[in-house]
């Protein structure tokens, strides 16, 4: 397999752009989606960044909990 | 005449190639001759009966601050550790200003676990910048020293406060590859960020709060020395370990360097996620990346009191932050008064399993001498309270002096374990050697490897294991002339029984400065060990004062 081979399929996930929300992240990735049910999606695939806001052990921010070196999920977990 | 030579003995020279009689000479500090020795030498150890092979490398260290106290990183080298890798997870001791050493050991106390006290008396900080750093360890060093740069601190010293609040900016990222350069240049074996520490306060380190273009241009600096990418990835969670694989793939692609990640667990209840992470490795490496997923080779388990902060209790937020946050008084109080000792009750309630297995391993006084060895279980049943009241009540009647040991934690069925440190894309590592000191012993991973992986339970041969922790990890880290046994090579070697070698058992002792203490094992069935050279420790004489340690890679040996 070459550098430029084709990888097998896995989670679609994506890096952060700077100053990005789950709103921004939301229309961004899920364009087909109403806007709230992709904020919701979003949240629900990525509980790594979104329970940081919860109030646990190691709560950064409520307003946006996002840092720029998280791992994004844009899909759900495979089966 | 030799310096040294080691007659007799079962050479495995670290190749993975079978295992062959031979002596072994040793000239200013190299290897002269391995085959028949018939001159005589100033030295002569018989190895008759023992395996002779190239001294470990231990690629997952924090013996940072160790060493600015102990040049030998004990007890590390008298298990036949040559080499030592420091400044993991982001985390180094340089370069460092004035104005943030408070904050770096925060930091450290946070995420290794390593005592404030010790840092207070056992440091003097006469250092700022990297290579003053390692000047300052280099005297009586005694072991060699992987120095990485830690990306955390790097953004500290270019950006101050605001490396915790923000991106940086052009201008910073450029200033912080300059500054890795200098440290490159110093000597450092590479660079180490992570994506899942927090600090003191349990806010995200500073190099989580970088974005893929700052990780980018630093990962370009590297590549004009070839140096290595440590990574912490989120490593409860296959899917986020990969996602961080690939994202080190496409960075050792674009810039041909080397990159690891640590730790990589398995255990009876993730062996399918494993499964799925290695092959995503197997893939990256045929496109010709290098993503080494570091191993370690002893099962988990943690022992704590409620005197230090322990990391068995971050999913349980009013337990961490009364740990993390009070007074030894405080927690008496907050285990003693019914409000809050019933908050804390019913937070750990579901976790009552947990507390049953725990085992009472030290006490202060005498008055609960009778239960150490035993279960909160057992305790609890002679007492007549739950487990989780008997670990509280014990614990305030012992002013937190009471110590508990949560064994089995996973990583422990040696099928799945076996199968992953002999896998050929497998880097063993991650002892985490220096840190968690309270936590569990960090020492013995390579006699653990040898007595219980290779003799007792044959999953690997003894050649395979050999090569895995000695030349395998100098190729994978660039350490240039050690690793094998080849005449022309520096003379780091070790002598063990293969009969005996064991982790040794696990002890308590108190030789932190500061009157601190910590978990070690003493070595078991190792009977030389040499760097550059020279004896720095046998089983005869223990530790000795011919200190040859050297920083790599590309220091120079003084012979």
């Amino acid at each position: 397999m070459s550098a430029t081979a084709q990888l097998s399929r896995v989670r679609k996930s994506i890096l952060p752009q700077g100053g990005d929300t789950w709103e921004t992240i939301a229309a961004r990735e899920l364009p087909g989606m109403a806007a709230a049910d992709a904020v919701a999606a979003l949240q629900s695939w990525n509980l790594h960044v979104f329970m940081r806001a919860a109030g646990g052990v190691g709560r950064l921010r409520s307003d946006n909990p996002i840092l720029p070196s998280d791992v994004i999920f844009v899909e759900a977990p495979q089966a | 005449m030799y310096d040294l030579v080691i007659r007799n003995g079962r050479v495995v020279d670290g190749s993975g190639m079978p295992a062959f009689n031979a002596d072994v000479a040793v000239k200013d500090g190299r290897i002269a001759r391995i085959g028949r020795v018939d001159e005589p030498a100033r030295r002569v150890i018989d190895a008759s009966g023992k395996v002779v092979a190239p001294g470990f490398i231990d690629p997952h260290t924090h013996f940072d601050a160790q060493l600015l106290w102990d040049g030998y990183a004990k007890p590390a080298l008298s298990h036949g550790v040559t080499t030592v890798v420091a400044g993991n997870c982001s985390l180094s001791l340089a370069p460092l200003k004035a104005e943030h050493r408070m904050k770096l050991v925060g930091m450290f106390n946070q995420i290794e676990e390593m005592p404030l006290k010790a840092f207070k008396e056992g440091v003097v900080w006469d250092w700022e910048s990297f290579s003053e750093y390692l000047n300052r360890i280099r005297k009586g060093l005694a072991i060699n020293v992987g120095q990485l740069v830690g990306h955390s601190v790097l953004r500290l010293w270019v950006m101050g406060e605001a490396a915790m609040e923000r991106t940086a900016t052009e201008q910073e990222i450029g200033a912080m590859q300059d500054l890795l350069r200098e440290c490159l240049d110093a000597g450092a074996i590479g660079l180490s960020t992570s994506y899942v520490d927090m600090d003191e306060t349990l806010k995200p380190v500073p190099s989580r709060y970088a974005d893929a273009g700052e990780v980018d241009a630093l990962a370009s600096v590297l590549s004009e020395y070839g140096r290595v990418l440590q990574i912490v990835p989120e490593f409860y969670d296959p899917d986020l370990t990969i996602a961080r694989l690939d994202q080190l793939a496409e960075l050792s692609l674009k810039y041909a360097i080397p990159t690891t990640f640590s730790p990589l667990f398995v255990s009876a209840d993730n062996v399918a996620a494993v499964e799925r992470v290695m092959a995503r490795v197997d893939e990256q490496f045929a496109r010709g990346a290098r993503v080494w997923p570091q191993v370690q080779t002893r099962p988990i388990d943690i022992s704590f009191s409620f005197a230090v902060p322990s990391l068995l209790f971050i999913r349980l937020p009013g337990w961490y932050n009364v740990m993390r946050f009070g007074t030894p008084d405080e927690i008496i109080a907050a285990f003693s008064e019914p409000e809050s000792r019933g908050k804390l009750v019913a937070e750990a309630m579901s976790q009552m399993d947990l507390w049953a297995s725990l085992r009472l391993r030290h006490v202060a006084g005498d008055a609960n001498r009778q239960y150490v060895g035993k279960t909160l279980a057992e305790i609890g049943q002679l007492r007549g309270v739950s487990p989780l009241e008997a670990m509280i009540d014990l614990s305030v009647e012992e002013k937190l002096d009471a110590h508990f040991l949560s064994e089995s934690m996973g990583h422990n069925q040696d099928e799945h374990v076996g199968a992953l440190l002999r896998h050929p894309r497998v880097h063993i590592g991650a002892s985490d050697g220096g840190a968690h000191i309270l936590s569990f012993s960090t020492y013995g991973d390579t006699g653990y490897l040898f007595g219980h992986f290779v003799r007792d339970e044959g999953l690997l041969t003894l050649e395979q294991a050999v090569k895995k922790v000695t030349s395998d990890t100098a190729a994978i880290w660039g350490i240039p002339d050690r690793g094998l046994l080849r005449p022309g090579l520096v003379a780091d070697i070790v002598v063990f029984d293969p009969e005996q070698i064991d982790r040794g058992q696990e002890v308590y002792v108190q030789d932190v400065p500061g009157d601190g203490s910590r978990y070690v094992r003493d070595a078991h069935g190792v009977d030389t060990v040499i760097v550059a050279g020279g004896i720095a420790w046998s089983a005869a004489d223990g530790y000795t004062d011919d200190a040859r340690g050297a920083i790599l890679p590309g220091e120079l040996v003084a012979a």
